[in-house]
């Protein structure tokens, strides 16, 4: 065990794990959250029933959602590099992140929004709020609470996605675990950063959790 | 014309043999500035026909005219404007739970781009009229339930609609919360001479506040009237159900050995007395115990007494002895005590 040679990239890693998380969870939220709300106005109960389309839309989110991380990670790679030029380093993983986050991403904002009281939207509708006014000043305002636990859901998952991604050249925390950990058969090392990376998840749920409390006018 | 004119009303959910039908041609007018009431058991309706007055529902068929515009035939932003001028409560209060009070009043203001230091001041000054000064701040959850349909109200308000609708606004509230509460909408009606139609399963809330009444029954209007005449003259099989509590007249449900033939004296003839407030509030039947010296026996009753004058029925079984009996329907008529004979 090197530790010498190791402890100093932790910082590096540590910073490549969070600009992955926070950029993924971003990209994914801008294609996630429209999904996830037009998944919601087009049910069959929501403002706007668009029965075939929502249905469409639907399985496509499904069929996304369903594909195994690892196998989507290596099948995007042409893609990747089209895009990033490349498809090693913390910054070309984005790319596939993004694509199998936002499909869980519209998901978990189509469930927080579907939890929005059915009568509080009859009452808007009743003083001739418009659907989007609906969406802008109903749904999302009133999902806020569940929306924040979602984002810390989403990004504890993209975490995780993050770690695997290093088997294809991705770098942060997960990069260290495998490389210096699993290939050179040093348990210590890799425990330490399994370590690392579980209290970086448990920051990012204790953050979704406070600020979704914080948030919420329904307690207290 | 009627400030609300519901012509031929059909509303059918679904299709098929699964097909529900919830109006049938349904036809009512509401005149501007009364109260009226929509009675009715559970599934009669009565939501159903709020919810198509301003299109929550659309009509299967027939028309609802607001103000003179036909509800219907407005396009969706029409519908919307339209919208505006009908302001709306329901059971559970529907208000945004993430808004302070004032912030749910100014809702309406915001979605048509009301300035904002404009529908503030509007704001409170409603959250004054319904006794919530003080309370601007405060969210949905800090506040009990008739606190949040006084901001309900004032929130269906703020745009200055001419009309209130109320699906069982009341029937989420303890019966003195309810009483507030009627009052309320009673003094609104008053003072800013907003037209309200209360939808209710409860005599008691019809009989506080409406005007008129409409009798729902198995999706049509059974009969419709002012309440004094509803309530007291129930010409129809379903009004006379829902007023009355024994079927056309008759008494079920009393047997010999527990009902009004357990006293000896009393088996006499059955009669029914209509107080329809011209009667003022007094033990009347005590009064005519004493002064004829006999027992009677009270079948039923369902009296209130309101603002001091007595309203209801009471059936009484008369003594077996003719010539009391006789003595008290005399006592009765002098009194001048309307009742008629009750079927046995
Ligand atoms: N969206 C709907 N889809 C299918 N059936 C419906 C729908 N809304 C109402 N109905 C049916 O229409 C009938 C009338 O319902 P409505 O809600 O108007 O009754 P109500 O008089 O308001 O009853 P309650 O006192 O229980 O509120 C019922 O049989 C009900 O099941
Ligand atoms: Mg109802």
């Amino acid at each position: 065990m090197d530790w010498e040679q190791i402890l100093p990239l932790v910082p590096q890693a540590l910073w490549e794990s969070f600009y992955m998380v926070a950029a993924t969870t971003f990209f994914a939220y801008v294609i996630g959250l429209p999904l996830g709300l037009i998944l919601v106005v087009t049910a069959k109960d929501g403002i706007h029933p668009m029965r075939t389309f929502n249905m469409v839309l639907g399985a496509v989110v499904n069929f996304l959602r369903s594909v195994p991380f690892i196998l989507l990670l290596f099948f995007l790679n042409p893609f990747t590099r089209l895009v990033m030029g490349t498809t090693v380093g913390s910054v070309a993983t984005i790319v596939p992140l993004t694509i199998s986050a936002f499909p869980f991403v519209a998901r978990m904002v189509e469930s927080s929004a579907k939890e929005v009281d059915r009568g509080v939207i009859e009452a808007s509708l009743s003083m001739g709020a418009s659907n989007w006014q609906i969406i802008t000043k109903v749904l999302l305002p009133e999902a806020k609470p569940g929306l924040i636990n979602g984002a810390a859901l989403s990004a504890t998952t993209i975490l995780g996605y993050s770690a695997m991604a290093s088997i294809n050249g991705g770098g942060g925390l997960g990069a260290i675990a495998i490389n210096y950990g699993h290939y050179r058969s040093d348990y210590a090392v890799e425990f330490v950063m399994i370590v690392v990376i579980v209290l970086f998840v448990q920051v990012i749920q204790e953050l979704g959790t406070r600020g979704s409390r914080l948030s919420d006018r329904r307690i207290k | 014309m009627a400030l609300i004119e519901i012509r031929n009303l059909t509303k059918t959910f679904g299709s098929g043999p699964a097909a529900v039908t919830a109006l049938d041609d349904v036809s009512l007018d509401i005149e501007a500035g009364e109260i009226f009431g929509v009675i009715g058991l559970s599934g009669a309706g009565k939501s159903t026909l709020v919810r198509c007055i301003n299109l929550l529902e659309r009509p299967s068929s027939g028309s609802v005219v607001v103000s003179g515009a036909d509800m219907t035939r407005l396009s969706a932003r029409e519908l919307r404007e339209a919208r505006r001028n009908i302001g709306m409560i329901f059971q559970g209060f529907n208000l945004l739970m993430q808004r302070t009070a004032l912030e749910n009043v100014r809702f309406p203001l915001e979605l048509s781009h009301v300035p904002k230091a404009e529908a503030d001041e509007r704001a409170r000054s409603l959250l004054r009229t319904v006794g919530l000064e003080g309370r601007e701040g405060a969210y949905p959850s800090q506040l009990s339930g008739g606190m949040k349909q006084r901001v309900a109200i004032a929130r269906a308000l703020a745009p200055n609609p001419k009309v209130l609708l109320c699906d069982e606004a009341t029937s989420a509230l303890d019966p003195k919360t309810t009483e507030s509460i009627l009052e309320l909408l009673k003094e609104l009606n008053r003072s800013l001479g907003v037209t309200v139609v209360v939808i209710t399963h409860e005599m008691r809330v019809v009989e506080r506040i409406c005007s008129r009444v409409a009798i729902i029954a198995e999706s049509r209007i059974a009969e419709e009237g002012s309440v004094e005449e509803v309530f007291l003259h129930p010409r129809t099989e379903a009004a006379k159900r829902l007023v009355l509590p024994s079927r056309s007249g008759k008494l079920e449900g009393f047997s010999e050995s527990e009902g009004a033939g357990s006293i000896d004296e009393c088996r006499g003839e059955l009669i029914r007395l209509a107080f329809d407030g011209s009667t003022t509030d007094r033990p009347v039947i005590a009064d005519m115990i004493l002064s004829c010296g006999a027992p009677v026996s009270i079948v039923y009753a369902d009296t209130r007494s309101i603002e001091g004058r007595l309203y209801g029925h009471t059936v009484l079984q008369l003594p077996g002895d003719a010539d009391t009996a006789e003595k008290m329907k005399r006592w009765l008529r002098d009194q001048q005590i309307s009742f008629t004979k009750e079927a046995q």
